[in-house]
């Protein structure tokens, strides 16, 4: 038992790197095919005054000659040691351009990450309660509404209702200047870049755990327990969301790439200090290294994401692992 | 015959058939010149002059919508079309090849779907600008097609051993012979559903690339690029400059969306 145990972890762990890996070469390939001349965006200006010698010179410095194959393996080998290379617009390595902003993003996407939870099980199960009776089809009305409706859109119209005509919340940044400490800052300016994620993403997570509780009602225990006299919001709570939790479990880290995609838009529209901001400024710029580590970074967290959920799983019911999958 | 509209969407469809009509026939429509810059009258309320206002270049927002919803619908169907084509392609060939090759291409397209949507249409823009229709409608394309993918290719599994596929390969129908006849009709109300939600998700990742300075330029008129001058229009705060666009372009997902729901219960109800 112990040895399948532990292959089906290193099985599971080769995955991941391989994924990585694949993912390393499709993003170091695509940026290398972009257009502009990377010692353009490296050197900027500059490069307008120099001769043709001192420009080879330059490539041949930065290792521009070589194959592709070769700088890959390169790149490769500098960032299993942690160098992911310069960032062409900061001048700085990308990690350091990166590391003061991935905590803001955490606290972004991981409070809308939270809070649409919490909200899309409650939703969920109020709208089960009430199956096509009056509050159901209402939460349905609304919910589908704000799901269509594009998340920018509703940054820049809650800006202007509530910062710019009302003035109640700020309409940009993590904090003011010099209040970097104070966490009611930091809470005020959370608030809409928040009630844009979760506006935007809440209905779809409700409305999948909506329809997979009501399924589960439809089965045969749900009929029994009713048989027994048990009511219908005992049946729920105790018996179909028990089955329920592991669906939950792996919505929640199928919904990571979903989210995370949320939290770039959020963060542009709210000019908000984060990575996924970044990766919009790095795409403008062209700055390729830094778009990389972005969107190796992301990656790592959806892989992650996915493991760790396959684990809770096996945790939460067992039967999983031998099937493996859960069907929507 | 009495309240045959009972249950149908009626009104999603008038209003959508009004923006379209409305867009195809914009050159009837407009009452200004949608590439003119009115520079005497920049970020002018709604007016009687220009009925929706005027934003921060100076162009009438009446005129330029209907210019603009050209584009936007029509980044939307090309690019679900080309979403359609590659997604029943892929999961045609998934779902009737063996055990092996279909699950190696699954997990290639878990692989594709996992990365944020946005995140690969950053680096997408990088490699290919979207700053025009085809480009957009093609970058869009091609990384919205795994969910219609998925579908086809368990639909097909289904139904792929059932007697009837079995009796038409026994009798001689090829590959693409039984997929075309036999195997494809049977998706085909998913395909729609699939297509028209696409639609609407299509329209939604152009406007946000093109608010986000990635897509359309804003001399290049769609919902997303007149409202890329969003942030111009907070700082004069002229609010019929984001209102206006915004509330057709949700208008039309909105009725997008009820229409599709429509279909989809129809052809459920079909079905059985």
């Amino acid at each position: 038992m112990k040895v399948v145990m532990f292959k089906q972890w290193a099985k599971r762990w080769m995955w991941l790197a391989l994924e990585m890996l694949l993912l390393s070469i499709l993003v170091f390939y695509l940026a290398r095919q972009a257009p502009g001349d990377p010692l353009q965006s490296f050197y900027g200006d500059a490069m307008e005054s120099m001769t043709e010698v001192e420009r080879q010179a330059a490539r041949e410095r930065l290792g521009l000659n070589d194959g592709l194959l070769v700088q890959y393996i390169r790149w490769l080998t500098h960032a299993l040691q942690g160098d992911f290379g310069l960032s062409y617009k900061y001048k700085m390595p990308v990690l350091a351009v990166m590391k003061p902003l991935i905590g803001n993003t955490l606290l972004l996407g991981g409070m809308a990450y939270i809070t649409v939870f919490i909200l899309a099980v409650v939703l969920a199960i109020v709208c089960a309660f009430y199956e096509g009776r009056l509050p159901d089809r209402i939460i349905c009305r609304i919910g589908t509404i704000f799901y269509y409706i594009p998340g920018f859109w509703l940054g820049v119209v809650l800006v202007l209702v509530f910062s710019i005509n009302l003035r109640w919340l700020p309409s940009s940044g993590a904090y003011d200047v010099g209040m970097q400490k104070e966490l009611g800052n930091r809470i005020r300016h959370l608030i809409l870049p928040l009630a844009v994620m979760v506006a935007s993403h809440l209905w779809y997570y409700a409305h999948m755990i909506r329809n997979k509780l009501l399924d589960e009602m439809q089965k045969d225990y749900a009929l029994f327990a009713r048989a027994k006299g048990c009511s219908r919001s005992e049946i729920l709570w105790k018996h179909c969301l028990r089955n329920v939790a592991p669906a939950i479990v792996n919505l929640m880290a199928v919904s990571i790439p979903h989210i995370t995609s949320g939290t770039v838009v959020a963060e542009a529209v709210f000019n908000y200090p984060g990575i996924g901001n970044l990766a919009v400024e790095s795409a403008k710029y062209h700055d390729y290294n830094l778009l990389m580590i972005n969107v190796l970074l992301t990656g790592l967290m959806v892989f992650v994401g996915s493991f760790l959920a396959q684990a809770v799983n096996e945790k939460i019911d067992p039967r999983i692992k031998e099937t493996g999958v859960i069907k929507w | 015959m009495k309240n045959w509209w009972k249950g149908k969407p009626v009104l999603s469809t008038a209003v959508l058939a009004l923006i379209v009509i409305g867009c195809l026939g914009a050159p009837l429509i407009a009452n200004h010149d949608p590439a003119g810059f009115y520079l005497e009258s920049l970020n002018q309320p709604p007016n009687k002059e220009f009925y929706f206002g005027t934003d921060s270049l100076g162009r009438d927002l009446f005129s330029i919508l209907f210019y603009g919803g050209r584009t936007s619908l029509g980044i939307g169907i090309s690019a679900a079309v080309i979403m359609a084509v590659l997604g029943v392609l892929y999961g045609c060939v998934s779902g009737t090849a063996n055990d092996k090759i279909d699950s190696a291409m699954m997990r290639i397209m878990e692989f594709c779907g996992s990365i944020p949507p946005i995140l690969m249409m950053l680096i997408l823009t990088a490699v290919v600008p979207a700053s025009n229709m085809v480009s957009m409608s093609v970058l869009i394309g091609i990384t919205g097609w795994f969910s219609l993918a998925r579908m086809v290719r368990s639909e097909i599994r289904q139904i792929r051993h059932s007697e009837y596929v079995l009796y038409a390969r026994c009798t001689g129908g090829g590959f693409f012979y039984v997929t075309a006849h036999h195997l494809l009709p049977n998706c085909l109300p998913a395909v729609m559903f699939a297509m028209i939600s696409n639609v609407s998700a299509a329209i939604t990742m152009e406007s946000t690339l093109s608010f986000l300075g990635l897509g359309l330029p804003p001399a290049q008129l769609s919902w997303g690029s007149m409202l890329s001058l969003a942030n111009r229009a907070l700082l004069y705060n002229t609010w019929w400059a984001i209102v206006i666009p915004g509330l057709f372009l949700v208008m039309t997902l909105l009725c997008i969306t009820n229409i599709g729901n429509y279909i989809q219960r129809e052809a459920g109800r079909r079905h059985g």
